[in-house]
């Protein structure tokens, strides 16, 4: 073998390592947390009530982790707010103090079927998330997708609408 | 005071570093769970940084998982536990360390694997 196969081979081998580096790189979606329950928490609702992961049982739910100082969070509202006419809608409202909250959902519109507290950001770590905005497809308690960053029409449609 | 000294003070006091570093403070009852501390976050990479450990980065989840981490050595949990809590909900990326299972042993091998051959195409090619 030449010298001239031998740094060919090498840049073959390089392109396929590169390669698989984007592959599994894909930071839009995690794969490893589909088909995992939902974690089991106790918490308060943002108007008060307690509220667990029973509320979750037997019923098909958009489960997005949105905070009022998020601004992703306010460029995916509007898609959002659409959404909710076709899924139920949760909210989890993450690191984020509940006077604020309440005063954003009042100004941007409050499609939420409920909003559930977290304001230290427990629940979101038991969900694996790295920051908001986060969505998560639920389907009988249980994690279908997620998608990280702003969920969008082009996201929807490639991970949580064939899902559904 | 020399003008370069001065220079130097200011850039270091008013770096963002130091403005709005809000490293939370971490007290141990002994200096082994200090050290363990400070092995596992130098293990666990943080999510939202391209290649840094939970350790080296201020980010708010990087700041979240120290206090996770902490939590759990004050509440006596093994570093496996600890890390295998971390890894159920990050995933083995989040692992520095990966397990010696399944895929995870092409990691461990490739680079061993690739030097042999590469090391045996060229002394052949040399020879």
């Amino acid at each position: 073998m030449n010298l001239h196969k031998f740094f060919g081979l090498l840049l073959l081998c390089s392109f396929f390592m590169f390669l698989g580096l984007i592959i599994l790189d894909n930071k839009d979606s995690d794969s490893f947390l589909s088909g995992k329950a939902f974690p089991e928490f106790n918490t308060q609702t943002l108007d008060g009530k307690n509220i667990t992961e029973e509320y979750l049982a037997n019923k098909t739910l958009l489960v997005n982790i949105w905070a009022s100082w998020c601004i992703t969070c306010l460029v995916e509202h509007p898609f959002l707010e659409d959404l909710s006419d076709e899924i139920q809608i949760v909210g989890i409202n993450y690191k984020d103090n509940p006077e604020d909250a309440k005063a954003w959902l009042t100004k941007h519109g409050n499609f939420f079927s409920v909003n559930i507290q977290d304001p230290l950001g427990n629940l979101a770590i038991d969900l694996g998330v790295t920051g908001a905005p986060e969505s998560f497809l639920v389907v009988n308690g249980k994690i279908v997708s997620h998608v990280i960053g702003e969920l969008n029409q082009k996201k929807w449609e490639m991970y949580f609408a064939p899902n559904l | 005071m020399h003008p370069i000294f001065k220079f130097f003070v200011l850039t270091l006091l008013l770096s963002p570093q130091t403005l709005f570093s809000q490293s939370q403070e971490f007290k141990f009852a002994s200096i082994e769970y200090e050290d363990r501390f400070y092995a596992l976050t130098n293990e666990i990479r943080c999510p939202k940084c391209t290649s840094g450990s939970i350790a080296s980065s201020n980010a708010p989840i990087a700041e979240d998982l120290k206090r996770k981490v902490y939590e759990q050595i004050v509440n006596g949990k093994t570093d496996e536990e600890i890390k295998a809590y971390i890894v159920d909900r990050y995933g083995e990326f989040a692992d520095f360390r990966p397990s010696f299972v399944k895929w995870n042993l092409f990691l461990w091998f490739a680079p061993a694997v690739f030097l042999i051959i590469f090391g045996f195409l060229f002394f052949r090619h040399q020879n």
